[in-house]
């Protein structure tokens, strides 16, 4: 039982300012590289499943049971071919990232119009083109949108992430509980619980004007 | 075509709607039955490990059936209570809410309902731990917490998505608008509100293996205990029976769900 106390957490945040941008910078980089592999590796397994209905169907179920399998679980069977920290939390990041990106991959390839289609390859584009010069562009803001998806669910697991020695803000919220009955209890896991919360609006708001910025220019609204 | 997903509770609820392979009667049922089947085999994969591995004094005073059934009832016990609590709490709390019919209230419900799933739910969790004590109330009570905007929210968004010419025939057909809620917009709504819930349950499934961290037992024991004590085993074991678990529930509410669901629709 700590009673809250704002002088106290202005003081633990005034002495420890540059501990807790170090971890909010880990934090955002296992995040960012987590979704630039999911990307890469989600956005290629839409591309190749997106026509054929069965394996298309195997990729969403999959990912969709990956999903479901409790964080902690993973990283702990993780850790021991993995190690410690990065390795296992990376992994981890990527297999949850994957079900938003590849399911919104595969919906968006699938529900550009049929006429643009035809017309791009009445153009004289070969398929190939058709799927990276036309489908893709058009599919990109609901590709985006699995992404965003994708980094909320992330710097939420990479919290946890922080019991196997995972990088970023996590560490903060087991010393709090490590601590526990010890004055800057609270104050440590109450940093680290806002400070994941703002990160993860921040890189909501960023989102958007990745989003926009990524559109191709004639789809922009 | 399924919808896109574009938010957390959507990223696992759209899983059911996932577009069928085939449309033969063959194909359903094997679809149907896959996850099951896939928990049985695993499990009996790693029973058959674990029976022909030489097990030490440590991994034995784990591994044997009483341990396990224990940790397996307290695990489901806090799950399944706290999905229990949610829908009782969180659906009334939406017809209210819905019924207010105030933007601004609307409006705020979802602001909050965002900043919610922002949250860590180990961060949760654990303060809450710190400002009032360990145990199993607390973990209870921070799985309610947790689970309760997000099918608040789906309960608002299923019930404001209801055609507004399906509610005036309603009205025109002379039913009061009590009557409209329960043999209209509630029927109506419960896919959306249906899939909240089965979120809600999948998720506190999860959440319950963080609950070893406040002493409130379950399953997340045996993970911990077989990473801290460097036992393989009892780590593999407790982290493929939750794994199991969270499967196997999200089938079960699969298949409340389609039972459920009102014929019409």
């Amino acid at each position: 039982m700590t009673e809250f106390s704002f002088d106290s957490l202005i003081v633990f945040l005034n002495r420890r300012w540059d501990d807790i941008f170090a971890l909010v910078a880990e934090h955002i980089a296992v995040v960012a590289i987590s979704l630039v592999i999911a990307l890469v590796v989600g956005v290629g397994i839409g591309l190749l499943v997106w026509d054929k209905p069965i394996s298309r169907s195997i990729a969403i179920t999959s990912a969709g049971v990956a999903i479901t399998i409790p964080s902690l679980a993973l990283l702990a069977i993780l850790s021991p071919v993995l190690g410690l920290g990065w390795g296992p939390t990376v992994v981890a990041l990527v297999f949850y990232s994957l079900l938003p990106i590849v399911r919104n991959t595969v919906v968006g390839l699938r529900e550009v119009p049929s006429h643009i289609i035809e017309s791009a390859s009445g153009m004289g584009m070969t398929p190939a083109r058709v799927l990276l010069q036309t489908q893709l562009p058009i599919a990109w803001p609901i590709i985006l949108t699995g992404v965003r998806v994708a980094a909320q669910l992330t710097i939420g697991i990479a919290a946890i992430a922080a019991y196997v020695a995972g990088p970023g803000l996590g560490s903060y919220i087991f010393k709090g509980l490590s601590s526990l009955g010890s004055k800057n209890a609270l104050n440590f896991a109450l940093t680290g619980t806002v400070a994941v919360v703002l990160l993860a609006l921040l890189v909501d708001g960023l989102f958007v004007l990745i989003t926009r910025y990524t559109t191709s220019r004639g789809l922009r609204a | 075509m399924a919808a896109i997903i574009t938010t957390e509770t959507e990223a696992i609820a759209v899983r059911s709607v996932i577009p069928a392979a085939g449309k033969g009667r063959a194909t359903r049922l094997i679809r149907r039955f896959t996850a099951p089947i896939v928990v049985v085999v695993i499990c009996l994969v790693v029973f058959t490990w674990i029976s022909i591995t030489p097990l030490d004094s440590i991994e034995q005073r784990t591994l044997n059936p009483a341990y396990i059934i224990a940790r397996v009832r307290e695990h489901l016990v806090l799950s399944v209570t706290a999905a229990a609590l949610v829908s009782v709490l969180a659906i009334p709390a939406g017809i209210i809410v819905y019924r207010s019919s105030s933007r601004v209230f609307h409006a705020i419900i979802f602001g909050l309902a965002n900043i919610g799933q922002a949250t860590p739910a180990v961060g949760v969790v654990i303060l809450l731990a710190i400002v009032w004590q360990t145990g199993f109330t607390t973990a209870l009570v921070a799985l309610v917490a947790y689970s309760f905007l997000p099918v608040l929210r789906n309960t608002l968004t299923g019930l404001e998505q209801v055609d507004a010419s399906v509610r005036e025939s309603a009205r025109g057909m002379g039913m009061t608008p009590n009557q409209v809620l329960r043999r209209i917009e509630l029927p109506l709504a419960s896919p959306v509100i249906l899939a909240g819930l089965r979120t809600s349950l999948v998720f506190a499934v999860g959440v319950a293996t963080i609950a070893t961290f406040i002493n409130a037992g379950g399953l997340g024991d045996m993970i911990i205990n077989g990473l801290k004590l460097q036992r393989f085993p009892v780590l593999l074991v407790g982290a493929v029976l939750v794994a199991c678990i969270a499967v196997l529930i999200d089938w079960v509410a699969s298949l409340v769900e389609d039972a459920v669901k009102p014929r019409g629709l």
